[in-house]
């Protein structure tokens, strides 16, 4: 049985890990990005960037203090037991980020969508947002704090509702004119992580490319060779943009291309992109059974 | 973009501000003024502004800082410049309103804005990476913060004294120029090697389903 306090804990210490760290995979392609890029634009937005994120690690401050819309992903095994049962999640949820909130790991950014009020605790219908699923026949549960900013969200988020005569040009169209519109102006703060969601309804389509752009470790490639394909090419297509970081003259639009894709309707192609900022703002707590705890910035 | 910096004093003059390059890179130092959304539709549609002396203190730094409440007083924990973009539609009227000189941001602006930049003799710079702990430091004083209790933290308007603030990159300059759309109109004519490249015809439409 895990504790609802265990849980609550977790969220808060992964949330908090998020908002002060670059996962890894992250780090290591802002890297190879700043090796690649050749204007001093393109440069110095990079290793400000990766400067500012040393800093963060360090104790001084966030790794963009956008730190957006509080999300926790899930995944439990069949057999994992939670005291108070599932719904224990939702207010481990809400403790963690009040608490995250209130130790200036999360800026207070959510308001309500009509008045604009802002409660200060990033609190309300709808969020902390609470992704559940189900996987294997595990007893353990685990959960990725992905707090993300504004930009990538406002900025890189579109859908269109496209038809079988659309087909492959259709789909690719709509995702080049997305990156290159998102990253006008460095809005969606490239390189970005960007993920499309290719099938399913519409809010399966947006759900696949949001998992695709935050839950994926960089350029791992798809699992089917149909789909690593497309992404192969889409990734080679926006680096060809002449669009580097931040919208300044460059090659690294992207750090990756990441596509997911679920059955349709057979009068349907509906086709989303979500976009992830450089910063790629996640962190992992793998809880066992017992109780025990254990964090990473890398995803499975 | 020039490697060389140039540190400049707040409030900008008109000929200071008429003098700055698309691309170069400056610091400012002197005081700021802080804002968001609400402070530019309340400026413009119900005349709400704060007590700003706005001809001694007109650079507005687009931004909802991190700020922490301590004993002594309020800190900085982190600072990362908005996209100005967003303001686009009340952008150019704020800029004539108050006569701002200097904005500062992330992204760049539209138009409109840039209609009033060149007609008041102001300019937007836009933030180099992702940089709010760099900038941080470089806040020496919190000096006042204005409509705290309405509008929360984050879309108050702060006034911070900083000191060689930056660099930021001159995105819009005084003329009506924009760094961004001269570089988005080469990406055009690049734009069609791409499309070649996926196999999307030059003509491609999406099938329409409405009238």
């Amino acid at each position: 049985m895990i504790s609802r306090e265990t849980i609550a804990s977790a969220m808060y210490e992964a949330t908090r890990l998020a908002a002060t760290n670059l996962p890894p995979d992250v780090e290591a392609a802002l890297v190879a990005a700043l090796a690649e890029e050749t204007e001093p634009l393109a440069r110095a937005h990079l290793k400000e960037s990766l400067e500012n994120a040393r800093r963060a690690a360090g104790g001084d401050g966030l790794v963009c203090a956008d730190t957006g819309f509080p999300l926790f992903f899930v995944t439990a095994g069949s057999h994992a037991r939670v005291e108070g049962g599932f719904g224990a999640l939702q207010d481990a949820a809400r403790e963690a980020t009040a608490r995250a909130t209130a130790d200036s790991f999360l800026r207070p950014t959510m308001v309500d969508p009509l008045t604009r009020a802002n409660p200060g605790d990033n609190l309300g219908p709808g969020m902390p947002k609470v992704e559940l699923r189900f996987v294997g026949e595990g007893d353990g549960l685990e959960i990725i704090a992905a707090p993300k900013g504004g930009g990538s969200e406002i900025f890189g988020t579109s859908y269109r509702m496209m038809y079988p005569a659309d087909g492959e040009a259709g789909v690719l169209k709509f995702v080049i004119d997305a990156i290159r519109d998102g990253c006008y102006a460095g809005k969606i703060c490239p390189p970005a992580i960007v993920g499309v969601g290719i099938g399913g309804t519409a809010d399966l389509c947006m759900k696949l490319a949001k998992e695709a752009a935050l839950l994926r470790t960089v350029r791992r490639a798809h699992p089917d060779p149909r789909v690593a394909e497309i992404e192969r090419r889409l990734y080679a297509a926006a680096r060809a943009l002449g669009i580097g970081p931040m919208g300044a003259a460059g090659v690294n639009a992207v750090l990756a291309v990441h596509v997911e894709t679920a059955m349709t309707h057979t009068a349907a192609l509906p086709v989303a992109v979500n976009a992830q900022c450089l910063v790629g703002r996640r962190w992992r707590a793998i809880i066992a059974s017992d109780g025990q705890v254990r964090f990473t910035g890398e995803l499975p | 973009m020039t490697e060389a910096i140039r540190h400049l004093e707040l409030p900008l003059s008109e000929a200071q501000a008429r003098d700055l390059r698309l691309g170069e890179v400056v610091t400012v130092s002197g005081l700021v003024f802080t804002g968001r959304s609400r402070f530019h539709i309340r400026a413009v549609e119900q005349d709400l502004l704060p007590p700003i002396d706005f001809a001694a203190l007109n650079c507005f730094f687009h931004v909802g800082p991190v700020m922490r409440e301590t004993p002594g007083g309020w800190e900085v924990v982190s600072i990362e410049p908005t996209s100005s973009i967003r303001f686009e539609r009340y952008g150019g009227a704020v800029v004539r309103k108050l006569g701002l000189r200097t904005l500062i941001g992330k992204t760049t602006m539209g138009p409109g804005t840039a209609r009033a930049l060149a007609e008041v003799g102001a300019v937007h710079l836009s933030k180099i990476g992702v940089c709010g702990n760099l900038l941080r430091p470089q806040v020496r004083r919190v000096v006042e913060v204005h409509f705290l209790e309405e509008l929360g933290r984050t879309e108050a308007t702060w006034v911070f004294e900083v000191e060689r603030f930056g660099p930021f990159f001159v995105d819009m300059d005084a003329c009506g120029g924009n760094y961004f759309a001269d570089q988005d109109a080469r990406g055009r004519e690049r734009l069609v090697s791409v499309y070649e490249e996926l196999g999307i015809p030059a003509d491609f439409t999406y099938t329409e389903v409405n009238p």
